[in-house]
Order: structure tokens, then C-alpha cells, then sequence
């Protein structure tokens, strides 16, 4: 068994794992990044199309651009990365974190005093939204064909039937578009794209590519291989409506159907974990509710920009820091609470005596012009800020001065008006 | 005459209204930063993309390599850009910021690759 010491082991060498590495080490941590795939830069690697990096850089990057800035900084500082390692097991023991791992050069015990877990989320599958039909080979999820795609050159197959209005469905139709798809066909549930606007513009409406709103596939047609799919047009509520099923041939159906957070080693060790986000409750440093364990980055609910993902990192770092050096937390933490209008809204608490202004993310569940992001106590507006418009399709970044909130001990609650 | 113009350069997607009379650009509201404003005046008189595809590379990890143009294209040329890399071949390694093709489908831009491909032992 190989045994590695360190201040801090991040778990995911994805762009969030990879910034808080970065950050820690430049704070003067040692440091190590555990990965369970063959290389650095997670999802980003996959991600060929450009806009990542317009936050942090001021330029629009591909993903495995973005991607290598962090990773050349990363070997720069001379930081440990583990590749082709997978955590089984995490234990508190004497007050370390000791987290037993399986590689390709044995078995490893990793020790730290702090743990930055950076997992990312999970494709959700069209078991999850109950598709019926036949299992023939020919389905997929968008994440895999991207891989497939971008990676290997593989199209999934001649005509394709994407499920799902998101970005990921779209920036997937893009690709199989220009890679030589013969037909197309994207459907979805809402009466128009959930991605954003951007999407729908230089992924679907620049190639023309043909899209059904309010249509969902019933079930999938096929025996050894998929033979096409039943679509079925849906009410506002999402019922199907009798009478409007039709056959759709195709030899592949692409499921881009949501993400959800990678969460369940950290459910498994006792953190809490949010029901709206299904990723771990945390505070305004990103520290869950198991002390000295840190979640960042997509693992908290998936952001729209990797920069976002990127700044929770950075900001867990500097909350390593405090934890490292035992820095005083408050009695009673300030809770954070989403309003009617927002979906869902990280962090959730303020459990820190002092530091840093609170950068809170929330999505809207609404679409509204004008609109003020609010945040209220029992007494009353402590703060608002107004933007363009706001749409469940974006997230909200909002940096809220701590005084506020420390003025609250109640608590406070975050609305879209 | 007034179009609105849904800017695709980050996620925040603005909506640009740009005035244009004469052929020429008069006003430009709604952007949300510089590269909104110069996106926004390009798609009314040049529409632009940048093209993000892939080559072959042999000897790598994978059997693509990512690549992109190294500035926007006419919107007109991607079908022509992505054609161009048909049966192009590099062989590992291949340095980020590499010129993979150079004046790709006549347009000035050159196609580079996104990522390091380092040799992997067969």
C-alpha cells in the first residue's frame, strides 16, 4: 500500500478540482488531485466548441483550452495528479481524513487534513423518465456521443432523434450536423428550447436544424438495433395527448435529458445533501456539512459557465485555508433560503465568524424582464440588485456584502421579483 | 432599420439591438460587455463563427484532435471549413496552438489545435 500525506486531497481533476488544487497550492498547501479517468480536464475535454473562459480570461476557449491553462498551472506548482484513480473509501480517523483509493500501481491511503471533493455531475439516463419501448443497441446519452464524436469519430448513426431542449442536446445536434448527419430531429416537453438563447441560435437555428416543442418519445422502437422511435405530442402540464402518436424512423435516439450531481460518496459519508439541488448543503466557503470536507464546482448543482464552477473552487480554497488554520466558525450559522421564485440557490448557510463577502448562485424559477434579485430578513429588504431579465435557462450570480447578512442572525430569504 | 441580435459569445446570451441605416451601424444597446458589442455589429454586416471540429491524429490517446479556427469565419464558409478537414491526418505529438491548416476554405483563418496530443506508447 502507498501512502500519501498531504494538507488537502482534492477528489475529481475536473476544472473545479483543478482550480482548487491550483489555488491551495498557490496558498502554499501541499496538495494532491485524485482522478478517476485516464487524464485531467474532465468534462472540458470532450467540450470542442468554444465560450468557455469569457468570465475568467476575457476570451472565448475551447474546453480543452480552458482546460490546460489549469492543468500546465497545476505541473507548474508541481502538484501531485493521480490519474487512473478511483477513492472506495473515506474514513475520519484520529482527526485526518484517510482516503483509501484503488490505481494501476496498487492500492493507496491518502491522508489530509482537508478534503475537496470535485466530482461533477452525472448524465440522467432515459430510465429516469420512463421511456418505454424496447433496450436495442443505438441509444445513448448526449455526453457519450459527444465523447464519441469529439474523441474517437464515431457518429452514433445516420439519423439521429435527440430527446431533450438543453444545451447539451443542442451543442450535440451541432456537432452530429456538421459531422455528417444525414437527418435530424431534436424534441422536447417545453413549448420552446430550456437551453439558453445562445444555443439555440449557433446550434440549431444557424444549420436549421428541424425541432418538435411539446413532443416526447413514448417508446423506443427496435429489436437488436433502434428501428425509430413513437413520439407523442404533450399538454402544457407534459400528458401526453391521445391520438398524436407517430413513428418516427432513426437508428440512433440521444437522450440529453438533465445532470445531476455526482453526490453519493458524500451522501454515503454523512453529508447533507439538498433536495432541490440533489448536491451537498454548504456554506458560504463550499465546506458540506462534514468538517474540512469541501464540495465545488459542478458537484453542487451543474453551472451554465465553467468560470462560475471555477470561482466556487478558488472560494472553497481560501476555506481550506480557514479550516487548516482554525479559524472561528459562529454559535449558530445564518441560514440562506431560496424565495418562491428561485429554483434553487448555493450556498445555504453562513457558518463563518469573518471573511469574504457571500458569492451566492441561484436559478430562477421564472422568466421575468426587468426583474430584482432580492434578498429580505424578518425586518425587511436588506439588499437588491437589478438585472435584464432573468430566465430558469441562467444562473444568477450575486455577490451579497457579509455585514448584511451577520446583521440577520435569523436568516435571509433570496427571490427573483 | 433595428435588428436584435441574440449574441453567442458566453452563456449569458444578451439580446443586442443594433441600428443600422445606410449600411452603416448607428446604435448598439443591450451588450453586456466588449465582446458583445464587436459580436453584435459583425452579425448585422459580416456574420461570423468560429468552427470547432476535428482531425485525425495517429499515435495519440485518441483518434481525433480537437481543432478550431482561429478566429471566427464567415457564417456562409463553415460547411466549406469543415469540409476542408476531411481526410486531414497529423501524427502525435501535436502541440496546442499548432497550425493544423492554414488559410483553411480561402477565409484568412487558419485552423490550429486546442489540446496537446502527446505520443502514447503503442
Amino acid at each position: 500500500m502507498i501512502e500519501v500525506g498531504k494538507d488537502v486531497v482534492v477528489v475529481g481533476g475536473g476544472p473545479s478540482g483543478l482550480a482548487a488544487a491550483v489555488r491551495l497550492a498557490e496558498l502554499g498547501y501541499s496538495a494532491a488531485v485524485v482522478e478517476s479517468g485516464d487524464e485531467l480536464g474532465g468534462i472540458l475535454i470532450q467540450c470542442i466548441h468554444d465560450g468557455f473562459g469569457t468570465k475568467l480570461f476575457g476570451k472565448a476557449l475551447s474546453g480543452p483550452e480552458f482546460a490546460s491553462s489549469f492543468i500546465e498551472r497545476l505541473g507548474e506548482l508541481g502538484v501531485e495528479a493521480w490519474t487512473r484513480t478511483h477513492v472506495v473509501r473515506v474514513r475520519l480517523e484520529g482527526g485526518s481524513w484517510v482516503l483509501t483509493a484503488v490505481s494501476p500501481r496498487g492500492v493507496l491511503r491518502f491522508k489530509s487534513r482537508a478534503v475537496v471533493y470535485a466530482t461533477g455531475c452525472r448524465e440522467r439516463t432515459p430510465f429516469e423518465i420512463r421511456v418505454g419501448g424496447t433496450r436495442p443497441a443505438g441509444v445513448y446519452t448526449a455526453g457519450l456521443v459527444q465523447r464519441l464524436v469529439n474523441l474517437y469519430g464515431v457518429l452514433p448513426g445516420r439519423r439521429v432523434l435527440i430527446v431533450g431542449g438543453g444545451d447539451v442536446g443542442m451543442i450535440v445536434a451541432r456537432h452530429l450536423h456538421l459531422e455528417g448527419v444525414e437527418e435530424l430531429l431534436v424534441v422536447f416537453p417545453e413549448p420552446w428550447f430550456a437551453g439558453l438563447p445562445r444555443n439555440v441560435q449557433q446550434c440549431i437555428l444557424d444549420f436549421g436544424i428541424p425541432f418538435r416543442p411539446r413532443t416526447i418519445v413514448k417508446e423506443i422502437v427496435g429489436k437488436e438495433r433502434v428501428e425509430g422511435a413513437v413520439l407523442v405530442r404533450v399538454d402544457e402540464k407534459w400528458q401526453p395527448i391521445k391520438g398524436t402518436e407517430e413513428f418516427y424512423p432513426c437508428d440512433a435516439v440521444v437522450f440529453s435529458v438533465g445532470l445531476v450531481p455526482n453526490a453519493s460518496q458524500l451522501e454515503e459519508l454523512g453529508a447533507e445533501i439538498d433536495p432541490r439541488t440533489r448536491g451537498p448543503v454548504v456554506n458560504e466557503y463550499f465546506e458540506t456539512s462534514l468538517r474540512g470536507v469541501f464540495a465545488v464546482g459542478n458537484l453542487l448543482t451543474p453551472f451554465d459557465y465553467v468560470d462560475d464552477a471555477v470561482e466556487t473552487a478558488f472560494i472553497a480554497a481560501e476555506g481550506v485555508s480557514k479550516h487548516l488554520s482554525g479559524e472561528a466558525r459562529r454559535d449558530k450559522p445564518i441560514p440562506l433560503r431560496p424565495g418562491p421564485n428561485v429554483r434553487l440557490l448555493v450556498p445555504h448557510r453562513v457558518e463563518w465568524a469573518s471573511g469574504r463577502d457571500v458569492t451566492l448562485f441561484l436559478r430562477p424559477s421564472v422568466e421575468r424582464e426587468n426583474p430584482r434579485i432580492s434578498v429580505r430578513s424578518s425586518g425587511g429588504e436588506l439588499y437588491h440588485t437589478r438585472r435584464r431579465y432573468a430566465r430558469p435557462s441562467l444562473m444568477e450570480r450575486v455577490e451579497l456584502p457579509r455585514g448584511l447578512v451577520e446583521s440577520s442572525p435569523e436568516g435571509v430569504v433570496v427571490d427573483v421579483e | 432599420m433595428l435588428s436584435d441580435v441574440v449574441c453567442v459569445r458566453c452563456p449569458r446570451s444578451c439580446l443586442i439591438r443594433v441600428a443600422v441605416e445606410e449600411g452603416s451601424v448607428k446604435s448598439v444597446e443591450g451588450y453586456g460587455c466588449r465582446l458583445g458589442f464587436e459580436y453584435a455589429v459583425e452579425e448585422v454586416t459580416n456574420p461570423k463563427r468560429t468552427v470547432c471540429s476535428t482531425v485525425r491524429v495517429v499515435g495519440g490517446r485518441y483518434p481525433r484532435l480537437p481543432v478550431r479556427t482561429s478566429e471566427p469565419v464567415p457564417k456562409s464558409k463553415i460547411r466549406e471549413v469543415v469540409e476542408a478537414l476531411r481526410g486531414v491526418t497529423v501524427k502525435a505529438p501535436v502541440r496546442r496552438g499548432e497550425v493544423i491548416v492554414r488559410n483553411v476554405a480561402g477565409t484568412g483563418a487558419d485552423v490550429v489545435a486546442e489540446m496537446d496530443v502527446e505520443p502514447e506508447a503503442a
